[in-house]
């Protein structure tokens, strides 16, 4: 067993405890993920473990109850999504030995039958609109929290992403904010390869944004760039975080195969020990 | 002094309705937010008058709908307008997610529905909409023919907060029928004819119109005039028809295909619908509205042909 104390920095106070909180919270569902990794089904493994940090940083700002949402528009990333919103107390039950099972909601891209999720995503694209509706919403009915995209940077090819980037800076949606999980991978390979991405903070500032780039699995910087109140800000935000495909189990991590995995339970519980 | 002289005022469009409408609506229901995506037009009433509430996101129609569930999960009910070739078949998926699997209470209404961009071209022409969206669970389908009932259509998506989709034409005005006012009938019917002839189903504005041309023509046919095309309402629908006749003319400004025609044959098996629309070829050429579907062979004589075929040789 992991004792964290032996691998965080020591911080203080409320902020320790946050810190501890959260790094308990990614360790655990990280476990899960390879869970998922092992069963019938297998899952997108390398996807769901680099945004797996991300998705827990955002879904604590939600957990604040100020109106915030989180969409996981990489809807692929399904049993990262489910981890995390057990590990946080949304789910009422493991979704790990249920997912992809017939009478249960957990499928491989994510809807809003299960309990925290609110928008049908993984037609890629479709999560940033709806994040950026939501900040709408909010702003309209002048009202606090954010409208949060998480994006894959391979997502990024989508048309409809730019598109409601063009929108949300034209509306001044300072309320809106995008967070590419820049992994570097998509399904055939890399993204470089494929349809590379250059200067990506660089473009979503010239459409209007505000843009900060983070360390993608860093709890603290995440959590401080998801922190704040954006109520008055006239600029939506781009937080570009850097990410690692299969993060946290070496044997993938870095590694394009890593996208969708199946795996027999002797590999799964070697992959879960590694986890630190 | 000379009195004024007043007139009635000339009926409206169907997008002009539908914006003079939600106009007043959104005077009562502060929920209702109005979207467009560049082609609204300057001048907007619902701009005019309640400029906080709407939302001209430019071209970009996919996120238009998209921001529209995020709306609505957010409380408000989203009514939103393009072009019907750019909602229906640009925005497909988004449909489908939005209006479909998210079931949301937002309202899509589609001008240039069928031909109606007539020289605007091919790109302009949207004959495939009802077979796209009539495949999508649970989205109400309308396509309401004159201002009056244009108004109860969008009275009743507001009323209803359930997901919509409403095509209309470009610019031309139709009489309304009688008694369109109130909630309307799942049938309105104009004549249920002289007993044992042909009864023509008129669908939408142009086929309303040249439904209620071939009646004059030949007043013993019956003429029921549908505003509600999804699956739900065709089932109701189809009962109510085959209860009274039992051979059918569909009139339809879209492709054979996946038409309301197609939809009425499979859910009346034991009677006779044959169809006239704008079947299978591409309008490619300019011309006015009427002339571009007579290219497409969908006109009167059409109409007229296909019902003395069914009365048979006796006629």
């Amino acid at each position: 067993m992991t004792v964290l104390t032996d691998v965080l920095e020591p911080v203080d106070g409320a902020l320790a405890a946050e810190r501890t909180l959260l790094a308990g919270r990614a360790l655990e569902a990280r476990r899960l993920v390879v869970d998922m990794a092992a069963s019938p089904r297998g899952c997108h493994l390398g996807g769901s473990l680099s945004v797996l940090d991300i998705l827990i940083a955002a879904l604590h700002r939600a957990s604040s109850g100020d109106g915030t949402e989180v969409v996981l528009s990489k809807g692929h990333a399904a049993a990262g999504l489910y981890a995390a919103l057990y590990v946080n107390g949304t789910l009422p039950e493991n979704p790990a030995p249920l997912y992809g099972m017939a009478g249960h909601p957990y499928t491989g891209h994510p809807g809003p039958k299960v309990p925290g999720v609110r928008f049908p995503t993984g037609s890629l694209g479709h999560g940033v609109p709806y994040a950026a509706g939501w900040a709408m919403s909010r702003r309209l009915g002048r009202k606090p929290g954010l409208g949060i995209a998480v994006t894959g940077d391979g997502e990024l090819q989508e048309g409809l992403v730019w598109e409601t980037c063009q929108v949300a800076a034209a509306q001044r949606l300072g309320n809106f904010v995008l967070v590419v999980d820049r992994n570097g991978g998509q399904n055939d390979g890399m993204v470089a390869d494929v349809s590379p991405l250059p200067r990506l903070a660089e473009r979503f500032a010239a459409f209007g944004f505000e843009t900060a780039e983070v360390d993608g699995h860093d709890l603290t910087a995440l959590t401080e760039a998801l922190s704040g109140d954006r109520s008055g800000a006239t600029r939506p935000l781009a937080v570009v975080a850097d990410t690692v495909k299969g993060k946290g189990v070496p044997a993938v991590e870095g590694k394009a195969a890593s996208h969708y995995v199946t795996i027999d339970a002797a590999r799964a519980a070697k992959w879960k020990r590694a986890i630190r | 002094m000379t009195a004024a002289i007043t007139e009635p005022r000339p009926a409206l469009p169907g997008r002009d309705a539908y914006r003079d409408e939600l106009t007043r609506i959104a005077e009562e229901d502060p929920w209702v937010v109005c979207l467009e995506a560049d082609l609204g037009g300057k001048n907007h009433p619902f701009q005019r008058s309640h400029p906080d509430r709407f939302f001209n996101l430019g071209i970009a129609e996919g996120a238009m709908v998209d921001m529209a569930a995020g709306l609505a999960v957010g409380g408000y009910r989203p009514f939103l307008s393009t072009f019907a070739p750019f909602a229906a078949l640009r925005a497909a998926e988004s449909l489908k997610l939005t209006l479909g699997y998210l079931n949301a209470g937002v309202t899509v209404v589609a001008p240039y529905a069928g031909v109606s961009g007539a020289w605007f071209g091919t790109t302009h022409h949207c004959l495939e909409d009802l077979a796209v969206l009539r495949s999508v669970p649970g989205v109400t389908i309308a396509a309401p023919y004159g201002e009056a009932e244009m108004r109860a259509v969008v009275r009743a998506a507001a009323r209803s907060g359930k997901p919509h989709y409403i095509r209309t034409g470009r610019n031309a005005a139709y009489t309304s029928l009688p008694g369109q006012d109130g909630e309307l009938p799942l049938v309105a019917w104009d004549s249920t004819g002289t007993s044992g002839e042909p009864c023509l189903v008129s669908v939408g504005e142009e086929g309303t119109r040249l439904a209620l041309e071939a009646r004059e023509r030949h007043p013993e046919l019956a003429h029921a005039h549908l505003v509600y095309l999804d699956h739900d309402n065709l089932t109701r629908v189809a009962a109510e028809l085959a209860g009274s006749h039992s051979r059918f003319v569909v009139v339809e400004e879209h492709r054979r295909e996946g038409g309301v025609a197609e939809a009425l044959a499979l859910l009346m098996p034991r009677c006779e619908v044959v169809g006239v629309n704008a079947g299978h070829s591409w309008p490619a050429e300019g011309g006015d509205h009427h002339e571009v579907l007579a290219r497409l062979g969908f006109d009167l004589p059409a109409v007229l042909s296909a019902a003395a075929e069914l009365r048979g040789p006796d006629h």
